[in-house]
């Protein structure tokens, strides 16, 4: 591509010019070599921070210990000459990187950074102390660059070319590496590292690549740097320098160029130069532009030059991008895509898989068994163990117990890029894919993590037309072409899954997991996907998790249904359907284990809240879409619903933990819509989260005390003394100095309560209060429910229909974010038919 | 006559573990509330020491280590306020840059304030010289400090176990959500915990400043060991940073005696080590959020 040559040749005009023009601004010409020298380090530095989000706090590490290395070798080695030390020194940091690195890239994040930090500071305190062989305090000295010849490198312009040529190498080199696959997938892992393992890619191996690469690069610098002042110090392995290193990065841009780096050290030495000139305190004013630019301006200078350009030419609006793509319909799988035949007659098989998490059995002695040409779907409730049991398949968590095989080979246990490697994918329910990232770039990395070519260096990734000819066709197929070169990131939510999946589509394999595909699309777009899954699965076995039962009885051909971690049963769809077991999972038996007061008087007490028109957002996915509802005092409302139908996400829309985007709730008079979580908590509306939230560590009274702590008391309506609270939880009051961990699951959920209604709470919000209870427990919590309602109103979001239905005065019933259906609960309750009719099929 | 050498080398171990202590406590207790892992930690204790000279060359030693850490934990306040503030929900890289550039703007303040030449601190002559313990010799100041810092661990787990603050921090940490859903703003404990941390740095700063030169480069020294003693103990445990802090102490103490050269170097290896065999530290635990 001309972009890259146009770099080269750039800067080697810049590179030919630097000596004439420095010395312009009265500097002389070893400032000149020192900018070239600095600059090799830096674009060595941001292979790791730029282009694979690694921030290292440590690189004078490899710049000193490279110098070091070779000062050694020519003293001891290779007297005299100059290129061999140089390579001594560049092949001890390529060692010596390599263990180091196997070492530190065992912890992610901010652990690795202060590890490096600790590098550092270890080589410091080895160079400064290690006197007999560093020379300490006085640095090692004596280098000699005499002879290389015909050139005499003792004269400083000479120097200076030799370092510039060397430099301009390091930079075509450089730029190889980042158009490479290797370069690609390093990219790949700092957008999205979990989705890169997932592709097949081995991260860690490239991880350890680009920290060597990195490490060395930055000690060539290093090297020439100890040729050039001929002595090395301690200093130069220090933090202070290692974090210059860092802030010339970071303020010539990380991303934005590959030459960022090189622009900020450009920066650093005039600014340097010219500030050290005026004041002795140039250090603090460069610390102050640091700072500045990591809290405003973090592309850094090369990002303040796009911005600018962009301004002046606006780039094409990509928001729109789904309505310029070309749809194909009917097309057929490609073939690169279409495996070998199968040997087994299971592709894949799942037996008595367990996990536990801690205590809880998540998945429970869990099997199925895939055929060719299946799409096996896998249902059950809200917890049933369905997801886990994907993480399990696909190598997210190793299982517990149990066998898995994919084609005959066992494959549990293993790490997720075996597992890709062996022929198997997944897409994800919340969408995973790489969002700075284009569409093309996106699916091609899938098909590139299949290819032998996946860790080349040096090849240009767009040279291998075999995979841009497998890209394009899987984009037609996906129906993406022509928006191609969308960001990830600028795609809609629709747009997005579609993505995910073809990532997981892209890597040729024999059997895909599919994880709730069709959630949050637009009706017809999930017909269209449906039919996409349809095609794939002629070919491809397809094992998938979807809430949209009709749609996924209509489109499977085995059906397993899991609850409570176990699987309940499989067959056939229509076998699934008149399964009175799988019924009651979803709709309950119509027998309730026990039954409430309900209101007494059907005359409506006064409105206590009412919500219109409520719409709320995760990212880009549309979770609220214009839910209403209206509880009134005496009452307890159920709110029914599937899955990710948006119950809970109304609730925290509510009590505030979530902001709703528009709509208004009305609550004792004011519109709390958009108010912080605190106030909304203030204002008297008490929250109990799925799971409970108490804090644990702390006993009981602990949790009673924080529900006290900084809410209203007795100003206005009702205040739950803590007597008030024990006449309804008589438990909590024998219990008051357990710690809550050690509760039983009611007393736990009794206690969510109670702390929850510990102030003046003139309304409460229930998210699964019965999940997880023994039926003897779930009876006692019922009642103290069923008296509650009376003080104080209740909105209760519960999947078992029986209890919720039985304890409930209203129903609303829930489907993509909207309220489609509302009536009282006795219907529901009593007519089984009227029940399935409303919310199951 | 050997062995008491070393079992003394192992007692100002424990003391220098307990100067790491308050140092990496702060540390480890903003990065628990606020996710943060402040670069500049560093050059709060600079500053506690530099005002503590300034201070108790007007006032005296006590009045100095007193006030020294009640003034930085104030300047605490625009620190939170002003910097960390905008950083609680975002990418921790980007407060580990700028906290470091602030680190570094700080030491060069301190330059420009107090000039790069080492600063004299003296002791006041009632906490000078030496005891005798059996067959042990102890240096007076120390064996104060050792109780101050004792004293000082003691306050901070009563504070976060015993009292209504500790409770609402603990709470934040484990779930923020569920204390905002119980009414309680978390925002003036944020400011109230990073004021803590940098005032106990301070504090550590005040009180070493005679036992140990008092130079702008201070800072960025003991930032590297408190990492380590953090690294060791796993971020965010009360008891690991304490344990990993006296570890660090003592493996330092007991090379000083056998190889002087080596006594920085030591407690890297041992950091190395510890991570090869338990890649979370001695009590940590996975936080997601610092790991992707």
């Amino acid at each position: 591509m001309h972009d890259k040559t146009a770099t080269l040749i750039g800067s080697a005009l810049v590179l030919l010019a630097l000596p004439f023009v420095v010395p312009l601004l009265g500097l002389t010409s070893s400032t000149a070599t020192q900018i070239v020298v600095l600059a090799i380090s830096a674009l060595g530095l941001n292979m790791m921070m730029g282009y694979t989000g690694l921030v290292s706090f440590g690189h004078a590490a490899w710049f000193g210990l490279a110098a070091y290395a070779a000062a050694l070798a020519q003293k001891h080695l290779f007297h005299g000459q100059i290129l061999l030390p140089m390579l001594a020194g560049l092949v001890f940091v390529a060692l010596l990187s390599l263990i180091v690195g196997a070492l530190l890239l065992r912890r992610r994040g901010v652990y690795f950074a202060l590890m490096t930090l600790a590098l550092s500071a270890l080589t410091f305190s080895i160079a400064f102390r290690w006197t007999a062989v560093t020379g300490g305090e006085d640095g090692l000295g004596g280098f000699d660059r005499s002879t290389l010849l015909p050139l005499d490198l003792s004269d400083n312009l000479t120097y200076y070319y030799f370092t510039a040529a060397i430099g301009l190498v390091v930079l075509f080199g450089l730029i190889r590496v980042v158009h490479s696959p290797f370069g690609h997938v390093l990219k790949a892992i700092r957008e999205n590292q979990e989705r890169a393992e997932f592709q097949g890619y081995a991260v860690n191996r490239y991880k350890l690549g680009v920290f060597v690469l990195s490490s060395t690069v930055t000690g060539l610098g290093g090297i020439l740097s100890g040729f050039q002042h001929y002595i090395v110090t301690a200093e130069s392995t220090s933090i202070e320098f290692s974090g210059e290193l860092l802030a010339m990065v970071v303020i010539g841009g990380m991303r934005g160029h590959i030459l960022g780096p090189a622009v900020g050290v450009l920066f650093f030495t005039l600014f340097r130069e010219v500030l050290s000139g005026w004041t002795s305190d140039w250090l603090f004013w460069f610390g102050i532009v640091f700072v500045g630019f990591v809290m405003y301006l973090p592309g850094g200078i090369v990002g303040i030059v796009q911005k600018i350009r962009h301004t002046l030419s606006p780039p094409p609006d990509t928001a729109a991008a789904m309505s310029n793509r070309k749809i194909y319909e009917g097309l057929d799988l490609p073939a690169s895509l279409r495996p070998a035949p199968f040997k087994k007659a299971e592709v894949l098989s799942a037996t008595s898989v367990s996990k536990n998490f801690g205590g809880i059995r998540a998945v429970r002695e869990a099997g199925l068994s895939v055929a060719p040409g299946q799409i096996h779907a896998l249902i059950g409730p809200n917890g049933a163990g369905k997801t886990t049991l994907f993480n399990l398949i696909s190598g997210k968590y190793a299982p517990t117990g149990g066998q898995i095989t994919l084609d005959g080979h066992s494959i549990a246990g293993l790490p997720p890029h075996r597992i890709s490697q062996a022929g198997l994918a997944r897409s994800f329910q919340i969408t995973s894919l790489f969002e700075g990232l284009t569409i093309r770039e996106n699916l091609r990395l899938s098909f590139q993590a299949q290819h032998a070519g996946r860790y080349n260096m040096w090849r240009d990734v767009d040279s291998y037309t075999d995979i841009d000819a497998e890209t394009a066709e899987l984009i037609r197929f996906l129906g993406l072409e022509g928006i191609e070169d969308t960001l990830g990131a600028d795609l809609s939510y629709g747009g997005q899954r579609l993505v995910d999946l073809g990532i997981a589509l892209a890597t040729k394999p024999q059997m895909l997991l599919l994880d709730e595909p069709l959630a949050g699309l637009a009706a017809a777009e999930r017909e269209r996907v449906s039919r996409l899954i349809t095609t794939m699965a002629q070919y491809i076995p397809v094992l998938i998790v979807e809430h949209d039962i009709d749609r996924i009885l209509g489109l499977s051909d085995v059906v397993t249904v899991m609850n409570d971690g176990a699987v309940l049963v499989s067959g056939t769809p229509d076998e699934i359907r008149n399964d009175t077991r799988v019924q009651e999972v979803y709709t309950g038996t119509g027998t309730p284990a026990v039954t409430g007061a309900r209101a007494a008087n059907e005359a409506q007490g006064t409105p206590v809240l009412q919500v219109e028109n409520l719409h709320s957002y995760y990212g880009k996915s549309h979770i609220l879409n214009g839910a209403a509802l209206e509880v009134r005092q005496g009452e307890i409302v159920a709110l029914l619903g599937r899955n990710g139908a948006g119950k809970s996400t109304f609730l925290k829309s509510v009590s505030g933990l979530v902001r709703p985007r528009d709509g208004t709730v009305k609550f004792a008079g004011t519109d709390i819509a958009g108010m912080s979580a605190p106030d909304v908590a203030r204002a008297g509306v008490g929250y109990v989260p799925q799971g409970r939230g108490l804090f644990s560590g702390m006993t009981v009274r602990d949790n009673l005390a924080l529900g006290r702590l900084a809410r209203p008391r007795g100003e206005g309506g009702a205040y739950w003394t803590e007597e008030r609270i024990f006449d309804y939880f008589p438990r909590l009051k024998e219990r008051i100095t357990s710690h809550a961990d050690f509760l039983s699951g009611g007393e736990q959920q009794m206690l969510a309560i109670a702390r929850a209604l510990s102030a003046d709470v003139k309304l409460l919000l229930l998210d699964e209060p019965f999940e997880g209870l023994a039926p003897a427990v779930v009876e006692d919590l019922f009642r103290v429910l069923d008296q509650l309602r009376t003080v104080v109103p209740i909105i209760i979001v519960e999947h078992n229909l029986d209890l919720v239905l039985a304890l409930s005065d209203r129903v609303y019933a829930m489907e993509q974010g909207a309220v489609f259906h509302e009536g009282p609960a006795s219907d529901l309750l009593d007519d089984l038919d009227y029940r399935k009719k409303i919310l199951w099929l | 006559m050997q062995i008491v050498f070393l079992l003394e080398q192992v007692v100002n171990g424990l003391v220098l573990g307990g100067y790491y202590l308050l140092i990496a406590l702060g540390l480890s207790l903003i990065f628990s509330v606020g996710g943060i892992v402040n670069l500049s930690h560093g050059a709060f204790y600079a500053l506690g020491a530099y005002v503590f000279v300034t201070i108790s060359g007007v006032t005296g030693f006590t009045l100095g280590v007193v006030v020294s850490p009640v003034l930085v934990a104030l300047l605490g306040i625009l620190f939170e306020r002003f910097i960390l503030r905008r950083f609680y929900r975002e990418d921790p890289i980007l407060s580990l840059l700028v906290t470091f550039g602030l680190a570094l703007v700080a030491e060069q303040g301190i330059r420009m304030l107090w000039g790069s030449a080492p600063l004299p601190a003296n002791l006041p002559s009632e906490i000078r010289g030496s005891v005798i313990l059996g067959p042990f010799l102890f240096s007076k100041y120390r064996l104060l400090m050792l109780a101050v810092i004792a004293a000082v661990l003691a306050a901070i787990w009563l504070l976060l176990n015993k009292t209504s603050f500790g409770r609402v921090v603990r709470a934040g940490i484990q779930d923020p959500d569920m204390v905002a859903a119980l009414g309680i703003r978390l925002q003036p404990y944020m400011t109230a915990v990073v004021m803590l941390g940098v005032g106990l740095a301070a504090l550590g700063g005040a009180m070493f400043a005679p036992i140990t030169t008092v130079h702008p480069a201070m800072g960025a020294e003991i930032l590297t060991i408190a990492f380590v003693v953090v690294i060791i103990g796993g971020l965010g445990s009360f008891w690991g940073v304490v344990c990993a802090a006296m570890l660090v102490g003592v493996v330092r103490g007991v090379t000083v005696f056998f190889l002087p050269a080596a006594s920085e170097a030591s407690m890297y290896v041992l950091m190395f080590l510890i991570l090869l065999l338990r890649p979370r530290g001695l009590l940590g635990e996975s936080i997601q959020k610092f790991e992707s």
